[in-house]
């Protein structure tokens, strides 16, 4: 049963302009980790902040992550989807290696990476998308498994190597290693999207 | 929850509409279901509807059909079009986009009959208004704390426990400086916006417990709970800090009452803090 203070915090982030949909994952502890906002504003950029403002008063640990609904509307209305598929993900637990199989538009790209499912799993799919011919200004920086109280999503942050930004992905899937590699594509969605529409 | 990566499809959202229809303005008699309203009833008796309410119908309505996922899309005349899903979790941009073309109850697998999708819509509405009425009332629309009402409210309850307990609690009265002359100067909707900011480092600055309002125009109040009135001081070099912080040029006076050293008596309370925040402004008032 939610809160008070929790069913609050997420009446403020709804009241801001232009959100759709409030996600909120915890830690094991029930400390709010991420809170992801869908919303279709004309300026995302003042809705992630004015949405960490909220957060930093009722959860100040919390990442606050925007999607942006209108960018997804349009690809609907173009036809346009997701271009990167995952093909297989398989983890050798006898070395502790992934292999990751990506695929974009007949092509296939390979990642193979160490450190178990988790790490292994998004540095192999950095990897893949790599060996795609994606240019990915990115270096993984966390991968976290939590619990939201009904399954074990996973979470990536990625650093860009430009300047300070990160991206967030969050995925559950049947196991560790595939919700990594979603994660992973899940938190450069966008960023794919737009080098494919540049292109 | 982006669980679909690997589907390359344009509407890669799984869920189905299986009853999008139109607003539904009152609690339909024929499309009651007895489950939904011995649950709402069981939820009043603890505590009033609101967007808890919304996860908890959805995770008995999903346990209830077997269902993997549920989504219900509402609107408000307030907030626009909201979703909600299931445990809380967030739908993907392409899910939202393809969902909230009309409001209704999305379910996976599609087997729910749809008088009972009206009803959880109907009854999740509700729960949204209500929620937003509660909050509306109490709350400041621009700054987003508490408002004059429940400030009051708040003060007759700590000066009750105060006299009666020996709980000390201090009143402060927060003035803007010169606030007109930034609005007459810069136009209102920068005044709003400085006002905004004020009330966030407001927010920042008091403890759990502690109640932070906005009673006038740029007149604010807070009670500091268990602190006697040199502990005000603290309060004041943490809102100077996070206004700073915030790049908010306003500076503002305060005047402080302390219970029960100075009153347990709530309008007296008001009175000397009052005057004392007059006094440092260099202000007499008859």
């Amino acid at each position: 049963m939610m809160s008070r203070t929790e069913e609050d915090f997420e009446l403020e982030l709804r009241s801001l302009p232009g959100v759709l949909n409030v996600g909120i994952t915890k830690h094991a502890n029930g400390d709010v980790n991420v809170v992801t906002l869908v919303a279709n504003s004309k300026d995302p950029l003042a809705t992630r902040s004015a949405a960490t403002q909220i957060a930093s008063l009722y959860y100040p640990e919390a990442a606050v992550v925007v999607e942006d609904a209108n960018r997804a509307l349009i690809d609907l209305q173009r036809g346009e989807g997701p271009r990167v598929a995952l093909i297989r993900a398989d983890y050798d637990t006898s070395d502790g290696f992934c292999e990751v199989q990506l695929s974009v538009d007949g092509r296939t790209g390979i990642g193979r990476a160490g450190s178990g499912p988790l790490i292994g799993g998004a540095e192999a799919t950095l990897s893949a998308l790599r060996d795609l011919g994606y240019d990915v200004p990115y270096s993984l920086m966390t991968v976290t498994n939590v619990t939201n109280g009904r399954d074990w999503p996973v979470i990536v942050t990625l650093r860009s190597l430009a300047n300070d930004a990160d991206r967030f992905g969050i995925a559950r899937s049947e196991d560790d290693l595939v919700s990594a590699v979603k994660a992973t594509l899940d938190s450069l969605n966008r960023f794919l999207s737009a080098l494919e529409s540049r292109d | 929850m982006n669980d679909d990566s690997d589907d390359d499809s344009p509407t890669s959202a799984t869920l189905t509409s299986i009853h999008a229809g139109e607003s539904i303005d009152s609690f339909s008699v024929e499309g009651y279901e007895p489950w939904l309203f011995q649950t709402m009833l069981n939820e009043l008796s603890e505590r009033e509807l609101g967007v808890g309410f919304i996860y908890s119908i959805l995770e008995l309505f999903a346990t209830r059909h077997g269902l993997t996922d549920v989504a219900v899309v509402l609107v408000n005349d307030n907030f626009g079009t909201q979703m909600f899903r299931l445990g809380g979790e967030s739908v993907t941009p392409e899910m939202a986009a393809h969902l909230t073309a009309s409001p209704g109850v999305y379910c996976e697998p599609d087997t729910v009959p749809p008088a009972e999708c009206d009803a959880v819509r109907t009854a999740c509405q509700l729960a949204m208004s209500l929620h937003l009425a509660r909050f509306s009332a109490a709350h400041d629309p621009l700054t987003n704390i508490a408002n004059r009402r429940s400030f009051d409210e708040a003060l007759e309850v700590a000066a009750a426990r105060s006299a009666r307990y020996g709980w000390a609690f201090t009143l402060v009265l927060v003035d803007l400086n010169n606030f007109k002359a930034v609005n007459d100067k810069s136009g209102h909707e920068f005044g709003n916006h400085l006002l905004r900011q004020f009330g966030f480092a407001l927010r920042q600055a008091v403890r759990q417990g502690d109640t932070a309002a906005r009673i006038g125009g740029d007149e604010f109040a807070v009670i500091l709970s268990n602190a006697e009135g040199h502990e005000s001081s603290g309060f004041t070099e943490r809102l100077k800090g996070h206004l700073i912080a915030l790049g908010n040029p306003v500076e503002f006076t305060i005047g402080t009452a302390t219970s029960p050293r100075d009153s347990t008596d709530p309008g007296e309370l008001l009175r000397m803090a009052d005057g004392r925040l007059y006094e440092k402004k260099g202000i007499r008032i008859s």
